[in-house]
């Protein structure tokens, strides 16, 4: 009997090794379908709209990595997940990638067992005035009166902030974001403070948009990027070289107008992304057309900004950090070569 | 009033003739009366009734306004809410992933089908012959659920597979409710059989079983359910989050219910049961046919209220990423085609859905206790 449980017990941790051997790229080449964890809805980076379709930036880096490993955008499996679970839906398997705004830190790349591929916005806490307050500066919000979202990181760093510049302020909280908006927009309040790409959000919900302003000043770092799981460097490459190269084409000005011509008449850089020369695709595991596949199906980063968040959605956010190096941004691409 | 009339004698005979009745006095019929009687009788009640009527005037007609004449209903984009009233068409254009979910659209027959079904079973005890009733009604009520899924899921049928990623919606919220209720319910009673059993291993197995599930918040269970629970499984291994949200929600009922099922065993008198023995019946038999029928009588309110419980915490799906009706409607003010603060509308919506089926519950409740009263109360 003790025998036979041993044997039962050998042959089922075998197979769980076996499992956990195969490599992340073949389980998703196998299934013919990406795993991708998102959020259950923020504006902009990952929502579901009325007819089930799922959108965003956090969505079209999902789309990329499918559209290179599988050849299609379209072939991704959305998983919502709440701030609480996306770890360990990432470090359990059920899903092959998180890209759900979170944000890179030292203690969850290093003591979570994850692996963040890069970065696919640079977030950053920010303040929001009503305009006529004639505030040009957070500098010059001594004494005034904050609405927050109560309990989030928003709130530490907004006491370092005033701390640090010898400001006082009051904090009024609030417990979900349709509140702190309410609390703005009836005057309780002089600011509201929360993550930039949040405050554009907040601010189309106001009545009366235009009244108010978003100050320049960034108070916090927030990158924001895709992560995968620690110890499988294969799939950890095809996530950060699929998102390197969305960035690497905007640099290259290419988009998902132009690829069919430019794989024709291209400069050999643009030439080298496509596929037309070279053989990355082969390097990571990966068809010769990745990045192409990309290009054409998602489109540059540039475009993904600009569809979702930027000037063709109602957010409206401006580049800022989010521009190109060479254009006053950090979005800065290793040379795919 | 006396009426006089001239007699043979020359005489005047007075003949009796009643007054007509004075109608009451207008103090103590009529509205005037039921006004002066309810809401004037003391100084204090008027003021009272002056206030909450000058509340309600102030508080109605802009409430009726925002409800339905300054609200819009036509459109299909937020542009099209210009009015100050709610804004419908953010419930017009969702409505079908708040009822729904992401279901395929062609597909939604099977949705509509399930619900049927699921109506059509829990109503069978009202439309089948009566011989047929006991037999027939556990059968569906327990082969239902899966059914539903096998409807839902569409692989063994040869239908359009659709994954649990998009079964959602309002109809997801009352498809988990009533399949954990209807497999919580005879679970909670085999573990109230055992907490009562003689034998200690089943004794002591029962007891931790329901003290764990009902010591511990659903919340928690949830997130146990979706977060821990993976962990310990295999990688690669990956058991359906609904699937083990559906495991949960049957144990926390199965915990409740055996706790409402103590009650109902306690009720019954010591004679049943030694009538039964006198009678030469088996364990099985005296339980399932002597004391259960009594078990359920006596319990029915609680094991009503119960389900009412769980079936409005299924919105604590929310919080694990799936989505029912309320994290849809979260969802969609999300969406940056949609910000422009909708909340009211949304939380309405959900409010009045679920309390038109809590109220429809409470009601069918309240007629199944006024049937099975046939109580010993004289």
């Amino acid at each position: 009997m003790l025998k036979k449980l041993t044997t039962a017990a050998a042959v089922l941790s075998m197979g769980i090794a076996a499992s956990a051997q195969a490599g992340t790229l073949d389980d998703v080449k196998e299934r013919g379908m990406l795993s991708c964890g998102v959020s259950t809805g923020l504006a902009g980076f990952s929502q579901k709209d009325e007819k089930g379709n799922w959108s965003g930036m956090d969505v079209d880096v999902c789309k990329a990595v499918a559209a290179a490993v599988l050849g299609d955008a379209n072939k991704v499996q959305y998983k919502p997940l709440t701030a609480k679970e996306r770890f360990t839906a990432l470090q359990s398997g059920e899903v092959d990638m998180l890209s759900r705004n979170t944000t890179w830190t030292l203690t969850r790349d290093a003591s979570l067992g994850l692996n963040f591929a890069g970065v696919n916005y640079y977030d950053g806490q920010g303040f929001m005035v009503s305009k006529n307050l004639g505030v040009k500066s957070a500098l010059e919000l001594d004494g005034a009166a904050v609405c927050i979202h109560a309990g989030t990181t928003t709130e530490l760093n907004l006491a370092d902030y005033f701390r640090a510049n010898g400001m006082k302020y009051t904090a009024i909280t609030f417990d979900t974001s349709d509140q702190t908006r309410a609390g703005f927009e009836s005057g309780r309040c002089d600011v509201l403070t929360s993550d930039q790409s949040q405050l554009y959000a907040i601010r189309i919900g106001l009545k009366n948009p235009s009244n108010a302003v978003v100050l320049p000043e960034v108070i916090s770092k927030e990158p924001l990027g895709p992560v995968v799981r620690q110890g499988d460097d294969a799939w950890f490459n095809v996530v950060k070289w699929s998102l390197t190269a969305m960035i690497e084409a905007e640099y290259l000005g290419l988009d998902s107008s132009n690829a069919d011509k430019m794989v024709k008449t291209g400069s050999p850089e643009q030439q080298r992304l496509l596929g037309v020369e070279g053989d990355s695709g082969e390097k990571l595991g990966i068809g010769q057309k990745w990045a192409y596949n990309i290009v054409k199906q998602v489109g540059s980063y540039g475009e993904s900004f600009e569809r979702n968040v930027g000037k063709g959605s109602p957010l409206q956010i401006s580049r800022g950090q989010n521009a190109q190096w060479n254009k006053g941004g950090l979005m800065y691409s290793n040379p795919i070569r | 009033m006396t009426k006089t009339t001239t007699g043979a004698m020359g005489t005047q005979a007075r003949v009796f003739e009643p007054s007509p009745a004075q109608p009451a006095p207008v103090t103590s019929t009529g509205a005037y009366a039921w006004l002066r009687e309810n809401l004037f009788s003391g100084w204090l009640n008027s003021l009272v009734t002056i206030g909450v009527v000058a509340l309600l005037m102030t508080l109605l007609p802009p409430l009726f306004n925002w409800l339905f004449f300054d609200a819009n209903l036509s459109g299909s984009t937020q542009a099209d809410c210009t009015g100050d009233g709610a804004c419908w068409v953010f419930i017009k254009v969702w409505l079908q992933p708040l009822l729904y979910g992401s279901y395929p659209t062609e597909s939604l027959w099977r949705v509509n089908l399930s619900l049927v079904l699921l109506f059509g079973t829990l109503a069978s005890p009202f439309w089948l012959p009566k011989h047929l009733r006991n037999k027939v009604d556990i059968a569906m009520l327990l082969a239902l659920p899966f059914i539903a899924i096998i409807i839902l899921d569409g692989r063994l049928l040869g239908l359009d597979y659709v994954a649990t990623d998009y079964w959602g919606g309002f109809a997801l919220n009352l498809f988990l409710a009533a399949a954990s209720i209807i497999l919580g319910m005879p679970l909670g009673f085999l573990w109230a059989l055992g907490r009562r059993s003689q034998m200690p291993m089943a004794r002591s197995i029962c007891v931790i079983l329901i003290e764990f599930f009902r010591g511990t918040p659903v919340l928690a269970l949830f997130f146990m359910g979706s977060v821990m629970l993976p962990l310990f499984f295999p990688e690669g291994t990956n058991v359906d989050k609904l699937l083990r949200v559906w495991i949960v929600l049957t144990l926390f009922m199965a915990g409740y219910m055996a706790e409402v099922y103590r009650g109902g065993f306690a009720a019954i008198p010591q004679g049943q049961y030694e009538a039964a023995d006198a009678l030469g019946l088996s364990f099985w038999q005296t339980t399932l046919l002597v004391i259960l029928p009594q078990v359920i009588k006596v319990s029915m309110p609680n094991i009503l209220a119960t389900a009412v419980m769980l079936f409005k915490n299924t919105t604590f799906l929310m919080i694990i990423g799936i989505f029912e009706v309320l994290s849809t409607a979260q969802n969609a003010l999300t969406n940056s085609n949609w910000l422009g603060g909708f909340s009211t509308e949304a939380y309405l919506f959900v409010a009045v859905v679920y309390w038109v089926c809590c109220f429809s519950m409470s009601s069918v409740a309240a007629h199944i206790e006024r049937k099975l009263d046939t109580s010993h109360r004289s």
